[in-house]
């Protein structure tokens, strides 16, 4: 495995004349700001995961020489986009060069005959589709960090969206893409080699190798994306019920509807509907008879959406649920763009209000499980909270997982609020051993550990090679041809297993 | 001349909702000051403030609307409908 102590003067003057002296930066802002992302972190222990330095390149050919440079130290290099991810995919465990891709933000022609365009890597999805909102078209990639997330973290971590069960997720909408290798070779990959073509029988399926590395394999330097058209409509409804049995038998029956426009189906159990009872940004009123969620939403042409989503009003209502009513609905709604904008407080065993930071597990549940893995997830993080009140149970949320496909299974997250100032060795041994037992259970009942995150954190990763079986065995043959000196985001995975028998 | 007074600034009194909940300001929810004195201490926020500080969040959140699409379509009127065709085909 790559490691470094310090970066002496001859690597940073040969940084330098690769990108310019303006773009290395030592400084302890620079590196302390890159050294962590959203998710649960072992604050405690911060300064092990500083890069040793962070570069700007602004192009594929710079990025190249940065690892080729790497290669010939044998330094460690890690990729960062925005810095958004739920997963560690950004934080340098083994510091090294922290590869900063923001100043890579240009957006090509918007191409209307072929619906695409062709972007850098730190372009935000926001800003771009401002950009082409006088178009009529979108690039509908739809995180909760919407507002805040890059490109090219969203193909490093093949990104799932909120809209996906309309539109496609990210490996979905990212058409091609250009990648250096751990080696600094540039490659394209996409529908064999065309840049803008849906569909290739030509070859292996590399595009979907390259994306989801958490930087393991490589950095992406560019993108051509998916347009859409605008939606003309939206809908939205969100519908209060009396059990989460119920909540979750409207919602299979929603998500099996076979209405093209749907966007989405969300439940949310008795636990989720607590801590919005209690909480001043999301509360909404609500009667005591409500314990569980059920909610919907479609975009598309008015034509579409409006026909569809009365027939799914009317399935809702046979249920029994009561409509919270539009503006609440709307502007909820509306409010799931930008999840990372809420202010968050969690309880103490007597209610009393601390800061915590929001941590989720997330994972991909066949949908007859659903009801079983909530009883399981909640079962083990009861048993985490009474040891260690640092930690507080937020509630489990569902949403509809695969691409244009709308059924079959969930991606479910369990919200744990975690009072970090008050971070150990101890309780963060028992969050890693909680966030392993949660991973557990998701595989025994036929899920994946990650739907939508990643899984090379703490605790869940040490369970991937019980997920994917041989298949591990093969990521890490594949990790170790194109990686070989394991300069690239080393540290992940479990990968540097790999290099271990020689 | 407007200018500031510091007694209009001062919020209304607190109305309660739940055993968790309060309210001050029509339709802006504060959890509970007895739950905000051991670890977070409730901020004294002026009404004024209080009030831009929830227009501009639902300004951003009417902006990402008609960012996504041109009109929402109304879940209430298509219960009505609804209602409508159940009573007259009951």
């Amino acid at each position: 495995m790559a490691t470094v102590t310090a970066l002496d003067d001859r690597v940073l003057e040969g940084l330098a004349e690769i990108v310019g002296h303006q773009y290395v930066l030592t400084s302890k802002t620079a590196r302390i700001n890159r050294a962590r992302v959203p998710s649960m972190f072992a604050v405690h222990r911060w300064e092990e995961h500083v890069p040793q330095v962070v570069v700007l390149p602004a192009s594929a050919h710079e990025v190249s020489e940065i690892v080729k440079l790497a290669n010939r130290e044998r330094i460690p290099v890690v990729p960062r986009a925005g810095g958004t991810g739920l997963v560690d995919g950004a934080v340098p465990l083994n510091r090294g060069i922290l590869v900063d891709i923001k100043r890579m933000d240009h957006v090509g022609e918007v191409d209307l005959a072929e619906r695409a365009i062709t972007v850098g890597p730190g372009v935000n999805m926001f800003k771009l589709n401002e950009m082409l909102r006088p178009y009529g078209v979108m690039y509908p990639d739809n995180p909760a960090s919407y507002t805040c997330a890059l490109v090219g973290g969203r193909i490093g971590t093949n990104g799932w969206s909120l809209l996906g069960a309309r539109f496609g997720h990210v490996r979905n909408l990212v058409i091609s893409f250009e990648i250096v290798l751990p080696t600094g070779e540039i490659i394209r990959v996409g529908e064999g080699g065309g840049i803008k073509t849906r569909s290739s029988s030509s070859g292996y399926r590399l595009k979907e190798l390259f994306m989801g590395t958490q930087g393991t394999l490589g950095i992406v330097t560019e993108a051509t994306l998916e347009l859409v058209k605008r939606p003309e409509a939206e809908f939205s409804a969100f519908w209060l019920q009396r059990s989460y049995d119920t909540a979750w038998k409207t919602g299979g029956e929603l998500m099996r509807s076979g209405y093209a426009t749907i966007a989405g189906v969300m439940l949310f159990d008795e636990r989720k509907v607590d801590f919005v009872r209690r909480d001043d940004e999301a509360y909404v009123p609500q009667p005591d008879w409500c314990e569980a969620v059920c909610a919907f939403a479609l975009y598309g042409n008015r034509a579409e959406v409006r026909p569809a989503a009365k027939e799914m009003m009317r399935i809702a209502k046979a249920s029994g649920g009561e409509y919270v009513g539009d503006e609440i609905a709307q502007l909820d709604w509306s409010a799931r763009h930008d999840r990372y904008a809420t202010p968050l407080h969690g309880r103490t065993p007597n209610g009393q209000v601390a800061p915590m930071s929001w941590h989720c597990e997330d994972a991909g549940i066949p949908y007859p499980k659903v009801p079983e893995i909530r009883k399981r997830w909640h079962a083990i993080v009861d048993d985490l909270v009474a040891r260690h009140p640092i930690f507080d149970d937020w509630g489990m949320f569902s949403y509809t997982n695969g691409p244009y496909k709308p059924w079959g299974d969930m991606l479910c997250e369990i919200d744990v609020g975690i009072w970090e100032e008050h971070l150990d060795d101890e309780t963060w041994g028992a969050w890693v051993d909680c966030k392993r037992e949660i991973a557990r259970a998701s595989i025994e009942v036929g899920g994946t550990i990650s739907a939508a995150h990643g899984s090379s954190r703490a605790g869940e990763v040490d369970l991937v090679p019980l997920e994917l079986g041989g298949a591990y065995d093969v990521m890490k043959t594949i990790k170790r041809a194109l990686d070989p000196n394991n300069i690239m985001n080393p540290g992940k995975y479990g990968l540097d297993s790999a290099y271990e028998d020689g | 001349m407007q200018g500031y007074r510091r007694a209009d600034q001062t919020p209304p009194p607190a109305q309660r909702i739940t055993d968790l909940v309060v309210m001050r300001h029509e339709h802006i929810y504060e959890v509970d000051p007895d739950l905000m004195t051991e670890h977070v201490e409730q901020q004294h926020i002026p009404a004024w403030d209080m009030l831009r500080m929830v227009d501009s969040r639902l300004e951003w959140l009417y902006m990402l609307q008609a960012h996504f699409s041109d009109e929402r379509v109304s879940g209430e009127e298509l219960l009505a409908e609804i209602e409508a065709e159940e009573a007259s085909h009951p």
